[in-house]
């Protein structure tokens, strides 16, 4: 039995907010997986946020009402829009700073609402915000713990991603720790769930 | 003890979370005259917001929900104060404002909050929860008197106590959950009441008609 048969190939993203990629044991771990997803024949995108133009979120809800579905900045956020969008599945990654994902990453993932609608529903019995799109790509957390990290912090970071599957109409599809998880214990885990 | 708020809110000196810290500030004022000092995180350095929350000793950190946690500015702000582990404000507490009314959606990230504080070896002062806040600019004053009079509380009770005041913070917590009532009524409800905001904003602006576009798909 090969790769290709034994896994549903797929379009993964992966979204690397590593602040400091070069040579860092994180980064590392991504091109391992990414490399590893490649020999299972899927086809992935990896964006190095540090290393693109991408602004902050200014809240100005141009992105729902001025020109629906598009940010009101012109950088390289279209580029990761449109490659969520279309994936099968994609991935955040980053070291937790501060007990929480990078800034860099939460950067990016404030924009994400250009992909969702205005419009309320509820779900779950909470008021949520409607798809703009009529399909969402499941996710994955890939983390890297600090010194200080303890359990209870793995468990806040998880919530809060879980909360924004919810919102995403998505699902945390796995948790991962670069420091615990091979890279191919991840790759396995993008398939079997 | 000086009070120093940091208002997390991109959006500024037109931030929702502005017009909350001064009806806050309002009420601090009746019982404490000294100068509250204001830093806005969209318009202030990283070296600057490290020397404000260096000097500062009680500190209170306003922000609006950004999926689900503090916008990229506001943690880029706790990295900044984290990384050079400043031994700063002896006490910090957060508000934490959404657009969705149920304070369910800041929940998660209060227990972060919280985590941080107490990783960075200060004293937790809370964290006030208001949802329902999206729109508050455009409100006429009858639709906005009670809330902004529950933060003039909030604020002089602070200036008195440095602490919020628990029966308030409860309060304007609620709903913690959607009542069967609401759910009801956004089920059944026409969609143009339902969508009257974003419709009259997606009409103002000449949108209306692109509303559903799906500009990001191959």
């Amino acid at each position: 039995m090969t790769f290709t048969t034994y896994f549903n190939t797929m379009k993964i993203t992966i979204l690397n907010g590593d602040s400091s990629p070069d040579d860092s044991d994180f980064t590392k771990y991504i091109s391992q997986l990414k490399k590893l997803y490649i020999d299972q024949g899927n086809e992935v995108e990896m964006f190095t946020l540090s290393a693109m133009n991408l602004k902050y979120c200014i809240g100005c809800w141009t992105c729902w009402w001025k020109t629906p579905g598009r940010c009101v900045h012109k950088d390289d956020g279209e580029l990761i829009f449109r490659s969520v969008i279309n994936a099968d599945f994609f991935i955040f990654a980053s070291p937790l700073v501060a007990g929480f994902t990078t800034a860099l990453l939460k950067k990016i993932t404030d924009r994400l609402i250009v992909l969702l609608h205005p419009y309320i529903l509820i779900k779950e019995g909470e008021f949520h915000h409607h798809k703009r799109y009529d399909t969402y790509p499941e996710f994955g957390l890939l983390i890297s713990r600090e010194t200080s990290t303890d359990n209870e912090d793995i468990q806040i970071v998880e919530d809060i991603y879980k909360r924004l599957a919810i919102n995403f109409h998505s699902r945390l599809r796995f948790l991962t720790i670069t420091n615990e998880h091979l890279p191919e214990e991840t790759a396995y885990a993008t398939h079997h769930f | 003890m000086p009070l120093t708020i940091f208002n997390g809110s991109q959006r500024g000196k037109k931030s929702n979370s502005k017009l909350l810290i001064d009806q806050f500030v309002t009420g601090y004022k009746t019982i404490n005259n000294e100068p509250v000092s204001i830093h806005y995180l969209a318009s202030t350095s990283v070296v600057d917001q490290q020397k404000s929350f260096a000097d500062a000793e009680c500190c209170l950190i306003v922000f609006p929900l950004y999926t689900d946690a503090m916008p990229a500015i506001v943690k880029a702000f706790m990295e900044a104060v984290f990384e050079a582990n400043i031994k700063g404000p002896k006490k910090v507490g957060f508000i934490v404002q959404s657009g969705f009314r149920e304070s369910i959606h800041s929940s998660f990230v209060e227990r972060y909050l919280k985590k941080f504080t107490i990783r960075l070896g200060y004293e937790y002062l809370g964290t006030v929860i208001k949802g329902g806040i999206e729109g508050i600019q455009i409100m006429p004053p009858s639709m906005t008197k009670k809330l902004f009079e529950n933060f003039r509380e909030l604020g002089s009770h602070f200036a008195q106590t440095g602490s919020f005041k628990p029966e308030l913070v409860v309060q304007m917590a609620q709903p913690y959950k959607l009542s069967l009532a609401s759910r009801w009524f956004m089920q059944l409800a026409p969609s143009f009441l339902k969508n009257f905001y974003w419709n009259s904003n997606l009409k103002k602006h000449k949108a209306y008609s692109k509303r559903f576009d799906k500009p990001f798909i191959n």
